[in-house]
């Protein structure tokens, strides 16, 4: 069996595999922890304050702008990119169609394609050099951080490369370092993609019981 | 009335002394990593859990804390302090605790240690990190619980033990119990005020507080003032008057449970629908949030912040105030245990605007409010004055940009930190009582 024959068969559902079970198990595993219950009586309701924040939590607060905006700048090129990326590169959506959906969806055209990776490039370097050279970023990132970001970056790089269709050792490359990713993902910092709605939604409700919107 | 700075000065020096007051803990050494991870692994739940997963170390939450837009010290960046908090619940809760333990060292008694700086004098737990945190991480919470777990491993910095010892072993704090409630109520007599102490039944409890009893007499005059003045069955109880509550501010859980279910039960005794905690920040959350978790049920009764009372009873219409005017020009500082951790903003405005001020907000106000850097009893911690100088140097900018002649507040920590911070740069502007000014223009 070939290198590329591994990475388009067991070694893709190996990487999904690990992807799919290593998120449940974590997500289970925190939720699992339980809550205590608080017997003070609310001012308002904690449901809708934690529903609330996950939209709200979106959009900084004026309060803080001035000292956050590169992060946040930076933070959405990337995060918005990726997200376009993702779900709507036209091999992409044609990669879910046939191992995962069996359906498909309208894709960016290629220009856009093009257009949004160099701002997904743009917002990950961004973020990058921040937490190389921001003193506090240095100080409380961890191996992991760097190791996530250099894999996304090496995984868009390739994809990129393999736009043009034109080596299939660029295709397999990519798909190959997606699947690293995969595996890597659950044991990461990366698992903040899924478990974000519920940090949000806890502190919402702590604070939204006490009558203060955060 | 003004405050007399000699005494004031008085004050601050025996807050010096207390960490020669403090007894050693009864946590022998080599338990104290035992006893911390024993209230970690109790404190820790789903709410946490997510919390420390959802770390992405981007750094936004050193931007909103007062002492690291003071210091740029990045070791003071908010989220750093629940390192060792992060530790523990890796390897002993997380999900994937069994490959933690494979790459990760256990916390060890020098790891405690290091971390009572972080926790203790450089955290007042003001919470307004979490606003800018796109987790929506509570780090203000797991400080707390890291505070708790240090607390039980006799990690208490000395002047915060020594106040937290008193009030678990004698009920008191600074020395102040039934007898000084009394001489206080006593000195108010004189002047001509009634004062209840000790009725049998009433229905509202006032707790007022050692502060209020030894420095802030304008507070407590002014609240009796306005309990007689609305005509309430009110009481002042000589066995549950404290409203402070030193086991919450140290983490140790059994002085916060006692001190609290001490006023809950004699609230209970006294069939009371109402307890009003006097001008002290966590005091408040310690009764209103923390109480009935104490007790185990709901209170039977309602909780109210002196400054919620004062803005309820104004928009009711029951309290009506004489107008001082609008050429004096006031700020209004939200203390953060009763503004951000309370909800109680709307209230203290709304008596500013019946006494006909001309309120001016500052840079940052309400939620967003700065911390005056002297909360989560950072006031009685001498290393932590660094900390609470450069607090009050921000908010010293942040009311002068108002051009307020005077800072209002509703806390008497607040007008501590605020008072010390005015004295040391000689600062002209005047730092008064919410109730105080109520206590001066009721109607």
């Amino acid at each position: 069996m070939s290198f590329a024959e591994i990475v388009d068969g067991p070694f893709w559902y190996f990487s999904a595999t690990v992807f799919v079970i290593g998120v449940l198990w974590r997500l289970v595993g925190m939720l699992n922890m339980g809550s205590k219950t608080d017997f003070s009586t609310p001012r308002s309701s904690g449901s809708a304050a934690a529903l609330s924040i996950n939209i709200t939590r979106f959009f900084p607060r004026a309060d803080f702008w001035s000292r956050i905006r590169l992060q946040v700048v930076a933070g959405y090129l990337f995060h918005v990119g990726l997200f376009a990326l993702l779900f709507f590169a036209a091999p992409h959506i044609e990669f879910y169609r046939e191992y995962v959906t069996g359906f498909g969806w309208v894709a960016l055209p290629e220009w856009a394609f093009i257009l949004v990776s160099e701002i997904a490039f743009l917002g990950l370097m961004l973020l990058i050099l921040h937490r190389m050279l921001n003193p506090v970023t240095r100080a409380i990132s961890d191996r992991g951080d760097y190791i996530g970001s250099i894999l996304i970056f090496l995984v868009m790089l390739t994809g990129c490369l393999a736009l043009a269709r034109s080596h299939e050792v660029l295709r397999v490359t990519h798909f190959f370092l997606a699947e690293l990713l995969l595996v890597y993902f659950p044991f990461s910092a990366l698992i903040h993609t899924f478990t974000f709605p519920f940090s949000r939604g806890f502190m919402g409700a702590h604070y939204g019981r006490r009558g203060v919107k955060v | 009335m003004a405050i007399d700075m000699n005494v004031f000065r008085g004050f601050a020096e025996q807050i010096k002394m207390l960490p020669q007051m403090a007894r050693p803990t009864d946590c022998p050494d080599n338990e104290r990593v035992k006893h911390a991870k024993a209230i970690f692994s109790t404190k820790i739940d789903a709410s946490n859990a997510t919390q420390l997963e959802s770390c992405v170390h981007c750094g936004l939450c050193a931007e909103a804390c007062q002492f690291y837009i003071q210091t740029e010290d990045p070791e003071l960046t908010p989220i750093h302090k629940l390192d060792l908090l992060k530790r523990y619940y890796r390897r002993e809760k997380a999900p994937l605790r069994w490959l933690h333990r494979l790459i990760e060292p256990d916390i060890t008694e020098a790891d405690l240690e290091a971390t009572q700086h972080l926790v203790y004098e450089s955290c007042t737990e003001c919470g307004r990190c979490g606003l800018v945190c796109p987790m929506g991480i509570d780090i203000a919470a797991m400080v707390h619980v890291t505070r708790e777990g240090l607390a039980h491993a006799g990690l208490i910095p000395a002047g915060l033990r020594a106040v937290e010892q008193e009030q678990g072993s004698r009920g008191t704090v600074f020395g102040v119990g039934p007898d000084q409630l009394r001489q206080a109520a006593d000195e108010l007599r004189a002047k001509g005020h009634e004062v209840p102490i000790d009725k049998d039944k009433a229905d509202v409890l006032v707790l007022t507080s050692t502060i209020d009893v030894l420095l802030f007499k304008d507070a407590l005059e002014a609240t009796v003032k306005v309990m007689n003045h609305l005509g309430l069955d009110w009481t002042i109880h000589s066995c549950a008057f404290e409203g402070a509550n030193f086991g919450l501010l140290s983490g140790y859980s059994e002085v916060q449970k006692s001190a609290s279910e001490r006023i809950t039960s004699q609230a209970i005794a006294l069939g009371a629908r109402m307890v009003i905690v006097p001008e002290c920040g966590h005091a408040y959350p310690a009764l209103r949030w923390a109480g009935a978790n104490a007790h185990g049920a709901p209170l039977p009764f309602e909780v109210m912040a002196l400054s919620e009372f004062l803005g309820r009873e104004v928009m009711a219409g029951r309290l009506q105030l004489n107008p001082i005017g609008a050429d004096k020009h006031v700020t209004y500082h939200d203390p953060c245990k009763i503004g951000r951790h309370g909800g109680v903003f709307d209230e203290p405005r709304a008596v500013l605007q019946a006494l006909g001020v001309d309120m001016r907000e500052m840079p940052s106000n309400r939620t967003a409010n700065f911390c005056c850097g002297g909360g989560a009893g950072l006031f009685v911690m001498e290393k932590a004055e660094p900390m609470r100088n450069a607090a009050f140097d921000l908010k010293r900018q942040q009311v002068e940009a108002t051009g307020a002649g005077s800072v209002v507040t509703a806390c008497g920590s607040c007008r501590i930190n605020l008072m010390a911070g005015a004295d040391r740069t000689h600062w002209g502007t005047r730092i008064e009582s919410l109730v105080e000014l109520v206590g001066d223009n009721l109607k």
